[in-house]
């Protein structure tokens, strides 16, 4: 398979089996389950196709005749679209009880999932600042959508109403800053921005400064990092179970894409300007989403606030990365990994088990779930200890490396910092434990049904433990040593 | 069949049957008793074939079997191989352990019959066996270790197996504990061993090539805290105490791990670190007193003990303390011979009292177990058999291992050495025959509960064979022998001259005093009731008081001091100050979350103030810069 092939075939197939679903939706032969269904095989076969550009390095240009060198194809973006096919596969597969046991999925919210699929695909691809734009607000767009699916429900309303205002207000400024820039440039292609930085002193880079930062602020929104990121747990709170997970696990991911892919191309500018705003934004994100943590009584809004604080984390990282060669930038990868797979499984243990309700899920909700669904108990403490950083786990490794990375770039003190938030979120994160199991409750067995479900639930669980201890050595699955390869693969395609 | 190949068979064997008597077993599906046994024989079974197969072609072929399976951790210039190597020592090693282990599988299927954790008993006994085979085959002491604490664990494990009683679970801690203490000796000795010579490779060849890099304090200090860990696992002075409790467990666990296998891991030890001890003569002098006190105390305290097991406990402390003494002079084959036969008459002495405790309703007290003998006739011959050679009677296999560790004493000079072990020796024979004489001697008759098993007696037979002939591998040159054993093994051993009237005049000696200790113990003990009449007090009785003594200064002093720790710091200090910190911390979770209000017009105004310190910040960056 080539990879014009492959970076031609993912999109395509997403945007036509969207397309598919929309045209036959009306018939009542396609009922919801089978666009769950089609969207569920189209995300699976995507998937292998794109897994087929990950593992070794390339870099190349997408018909440059027709894009004009706006869209580029390299081990970077496969791994992240590979990424994101598979959070969407997960998430959906996991969310199955969910969806059958609401009334208000239709066949429609899968072509939404779709759309935000093919946008996002997009966005990493994205070599210029108007493609990355436009490949953004269609993953937002659909996702927008995606929050208030649950028309009945107040709640959902709301969320939508806010992340629509808030997200086209960030929007806005966007699409300043690429203004700005275009304005000294006189081009928005990433490659031509780098080299005019180079070749410039800054007195003629006034405009890039200002355009950036502009730039810089919608990213901050859509990764929720503090202050831009106020919305976060109302929408996070508003939005249906598996929209979360997606949001929070599939979504973001695509956003730092687009970051580190924008940063590695102008390292040395945004070490200059940026690095001291960006250590600023990671202390007050993880100081402000360990504080909201710790006082949510709801599981779910627990989760949210502290996925504004894994952002913290990844802005270490972000602000770590000296050139490509850096473990930064390899690290930030890997915990990406490690806190997507946590994320989607942490998620998807609350909607297998709040079985389509609408209701919050509260501590108190999970007393007693060890002794009555061990296996569930099991696979829900295996995402906290994971979430945690609890060593033997996936998320303990991320950590591992991205804290290793800001000292072996001189952000000792930074490091340090990370790893006090880390232990703070032991608190919050190992009450969810002690409730499964050490919280006296009734003996009520509870049928959930769906072993799909949550045989998705335990192959993301086996993932997260695999990823923290396995190795390729054994078995040949790919364990710690193979995901580090990859992602070191993905960022050294960014300069072939 | 290639060699590793077979290697890695004999190693596995013992693991995969292990697991699926695991799984069996946790599966809680109704399982009959007779697939446990089919799995648990298998599997110890095929590694006892190949293992003789192994130290068969060892011996005749000089043959060296090497399989390496993967590399453990590679960091930087350190890399551990998991590999295993089965030279002359080692094949030696799996002569005894593989087949006694497989005889005392058999044994186990008779005695644990019917019981309700059949499949736990076989899971941890087959584990035992593969990290006994993992600590003997391995090629580094690192995997040494991994099979060292894995056979501590298992013992642990089976010495509590009868968790219900928590006096068992005592003796279990109390085993692991003390075996903690050994094991940090040991772990000690190999971190400096790493410090010193690590970057020249961690094999076992790699380490002695590089011995003369490490200056001879540092090289004393090593071979010392290697002792210390096998002063702990093979119960020396002053690391013994767990031995005796450790008859706590089921007795085939008894027979396996505390008298045939995994007590002499110690001595394995020891001997495989030959070149090392070889220079730091110092440290082997010591290894030899301690064995010589150890041999001494343990069996002048087992004249006094009345629990079948626990004498042939204090018996095995004094047979190792033999063997320390010989390994101290520099006679390692010797010690190894020892070890060898002493698995046999050891297996075969608890393999008889396990017998006689279960035909008898688990009575261990020997007097309330007089006179048995009619009933249980066949025990009574392999028991008086097993005594006999413990004892060293001639041509029994113990006269050879025995009398030629007390020629060696002789020959090196250590008078006092060579006097302690006689009359160690003389104690064994006395505090044997008191306990054949009592049992089986005596006008009062006690009728068995319950007829013996046949699988427990065929294992018994055949043991009973081997401590009559074993001797007969390693035949001194007196009797026409050329010292087989120890020319296979090819140890550094220190050679001692010693003259064919000495030897010959020594052995008369010494066998003419068992003789007469024999008659004496015949005298006191057979058809009387002096066993009644012992006074129960005096420092004999109690162990010359050494587990009142370390229960005041070493368990008390610890308790008052963990108290301390728990009461006051990690109570009043540790956890208030956390609470408190936890609280603090929510207070202002609830103060922050006055942002969080909900308004979209406030996350708007977040996000313009945001965008303002921005710019004020690139604005004073730009004007400090330009």
């Amino acid at each position: 398979m080539t990879n014009t092939f492959i970076a031609l075939a993912v999109p395509a197939l997403l945007l036509l089996s969207a397309i598919f679903i929309l045209l036959f939706g009306f018939s009542s032969y396609y009922s919801k389950n089978r666009g769950y269904y089609i969207t569920l095989v189209t995300l699976f076969i995507t998937f292998c196709i794109s897994v087929n550009g990950v593992g070794d390095i390339h870099s190349a240009e997408v018909f440059p005749h027709i894009f004009n060198a706006m869209v580029v194809y390299d081990t970077f973006s496969a791994t992240f679209i590979s990424l994101f096919l598979l959070g969407g596969f997960l998430s959906l597969a996991i969310a199955k009880s969910f969806i059958d046991k609401t009334n208000f999925f239709v066949p429609e919210s899968f072509v939404l999932f779709l759309f935000s699929l093919f946008g996002m695909v997009v966005l990493t691809m994205a070599n210029e600042l108007l493609t990355a734009f436009i490949a953004l607000e269609i993953a937002s767009m659909a996702v927008y959508v995606l929050v208030g699916l649950n028309r009945e429900s107040l709640k959902a309303s709301e969320a939508f109403f806010k992340y629509l205002l808030l997200g086209s207000f960030s929007a806005s400024f966007y699409l300043l800053g690429m203004m700005l820039i275009y304005a000294q440039v006189k081009s928005t292609n990433l490659n031509v921005i780098a080299e005019y930085i180079l070749n410039n002193d800054l007195n003629s880079q006034l405009l890039i400064v200002a355009g950036s930062m502009l730039i810089m602020i919608t990213i901050m929104f859509k990764i929720a990092a503090v202050p831009f990121g106020a919305w976060v747990l109302d929408v996070y709170e508003g939005a249906s179970l598996p929209i979360t997970a997606y949001m929070a696990a599939v979504f973001k991911i695509s956003v730092f894409a687009f970051i580190i892919r924008m940063f590695l191309t102008n390292n040395d500018f945004v070490q200059l300007v940026f690095d001291p705003l960006i250590i600023l934004g990671a202390v007050i994100t993880m100081i402000g989403g360990s504080l909201l943590a710790v006082i949510q009584s709801s599981v779910k809004k627990m989760l949210a606030a502290s996925s504004v604080v894994h952002s913290g984390y990844m802005m270490i990282a972000l602000a770590s990365i000296e050139d490509i060669d850096s473990s930064a930038s390899s690290a930030i990868i890997f915990y990406l990994f490690s806190y997507f797979i946590s994320a989607i499984g942490a998620f998807g243990v609350l909607s297998y088990i709040s079985k389509g309700t609408d209701k919050l899920i509260s501590f108190d909700d999970l007393n007693g779930l060890g002794k009555n669904s061990p296996i569930i108990a099991v696979s829900l403490t295996i995402f906290m200890l994971s979430l945690a950083g609890f060593p033997s786990t996936i998320g303990f490794i991320g950590k591992f490396y991205i804290f290793t990375s800001a000292i072996e770039s001189g952000y000792t003190p930074l490091a340090l910092f990370g790893a006090i938030t880390a232990f703070i979120s032991i608190y919050y994160y190992f009450k969810v434990i002690v409730h499964l199991y050490f919280k006296e409750s009734t003996d009520v067995k509870v049928q959930y049904g769906y072993k799909v479900s949550l045989a998705f639930i335990m192959i993301s669980a086996f993932i997260v433990l695999w990823g923290g201890v396995g190795t390729s050595l054994i078995f040949n699955i790919p364990g710690i040593n193979a995901l580090n390869e990859l992602s070191k693969y993905a960022i050294q395609s960014l300069v072939f | 069949m290639t060699n590793n190949i077979l290697l890695n068979i004999l190693l596995l064997a013992p693991l995969t049957s292990a697991l699926l008597i695991f799984l069996l077993n946790i599966s809680r599906r109704y399982t009959k008793q007779t697939l446990y046994t089919l799995l648990a024989l298998s599997g110890s079974g095929l590694s006892a074939m190949i293992a003789l197969y192994i130290s068969y072609t060892s011996y005749f072929e000089q043959k060296l079997f090497v399989s390496n399976l993967f590399t453990w951790l590679n960091i930087g210039d350190f890399t551990i191989e998991v590999t295993l190597k089965a030279d002359a020592l080692s094949s030696f090693m799996l002569l005894f352990v593989a087949p006694v282990s497989f005889l005392i599988h058999i044994y186990a299927t008779g005695y644990m019959d019917k019981d309700k954790s059949y499949g736990r008993f076989f899971t941890y006994f087959n584990l035992f066996i593969f990290f006994m085979f993992l600590l003997v085959l391995a090629d580094n002491p690192i995997i040494m270790f991994v099979g060292w604490e894995g056979v501590g664990l298992i013992s642990y494990l089976l010495i509590g197996f009868y968790f219900d009683d928590i006096q068992n679970t005592y003796a279990g801690n109390k085993a692991f504990i003390v075996n903690r203490v050994g094991d940090f000796g040991f772990l000690s000795a190999l971190m400096l061993l790493f410090v010193e010579i690590g970057h020249g490779g961690f094999s076992y060849d790699a380490i002695f090539f590089n011995l003369s890099l490490i200056d001879t304090p540092m090289l004393s200090l090593i071979a010392l805290l290697l002792f210390v860990g096998a002063m702990g696992k093979s119960a020396q002075l002053p690391l013994f105490v767990w031995l005796p409790d450790a008859m706590a467990g089921p007795t085939p666990v008894s027979a396996l791990i505390h008298a045939a296998t995994m007590v002499t891991a110690g001595i394995y030890m020891v001997a495989r670190f030959a070149p090392l001890y070889n220079i730091a003569s110092d440290v082997s002098l010591f290894i030899a007193y301690i064995g010589g006190l150890s041999a001494l105390f343990a069996a002048i305290v087992a004249t006094r003990q009345y629990d079948i097991k626990k004498i042939l406990a204090y018996s095995t402390i004094s047979q190792l303390g033999f063997m320390f003494m010989a390994l101290g002079v520099g006679a390692y084959s010797t010690a190894l011979f020892h070890m060898f036969t002493h698995a046999f008459f050891k297996g075969l002495l608890f393999m008889g009292a396990g017998a006689i405790i279960v035909a008898f309703g688990h009575k261990q007290d020997i007097r309330e177990l007089r006179g048995i003998r009619r009933s249980v006739p066949t025990i009574f011959i392999m028991m008086l058999i097993g005594s006999l050679t413990i004892s060293a009677i001639p041509p029994l296999s113990a006269f050879f291992s025995k009398d030629a560790i007390m020629g060696i004493l002789y020959a090196s000079d250590h008078l006092d050495l060579f006097f302690i072990a006689l009359l160690s020796s003389l104690f064994t024979v006395f505090y044997m025959f008191r306990m054949i004489f009592v049992l089986f001697f005596s006008e009062n008759t006690t009728e068995p509960s319950k007829n013996s098993v046949k699988s427990m007696n065929y294992p018994m037979a055949i043991l009973t064979l081997l401590s009559v002939f074993a001797g007969m591998l390693n035949l001194p040159e007196i009797f026409g022998g050329n010292l087989m054993m120890s020319s296979w093994l090819d140890l550094a051993d220190k050679h001692f001259v010693f003259s064919h009237a000495n030897e010959i005049f020594l052995m008369s000696v010494n066998t003419i005093l068992i003789c007469f200790i024999l008659y004496y113990a015949y005298k006191r003990y057979a058809y009387k009731d002096t066993i009644l009449k012992e006074s129960t007090t005096g420092l004999v009785a109690n162990k010359f008081y050494i587990d009142a003594l370390y229960q005041l200064i070493i368990v008390k002093p610890l308790y008052a001091l963990s108290f301390f720790f728990d009461r006051k710091i990690s109570h009043d200090l540790i956890d208030t100050s956390i609470n408190s910190m936890a609280l603090n911390y929510k207070k202002l979770g609830k103060l922050f979350a006055f942002f969080e209000n909900g308004n979209v017009r406030f996350y708007a105004l977040y996000m313009l103030i945001g965008l303002v310190l921005g710019f004020i910040y690139l604005f004073l960056l730009l004007k400090a810069m330009l």
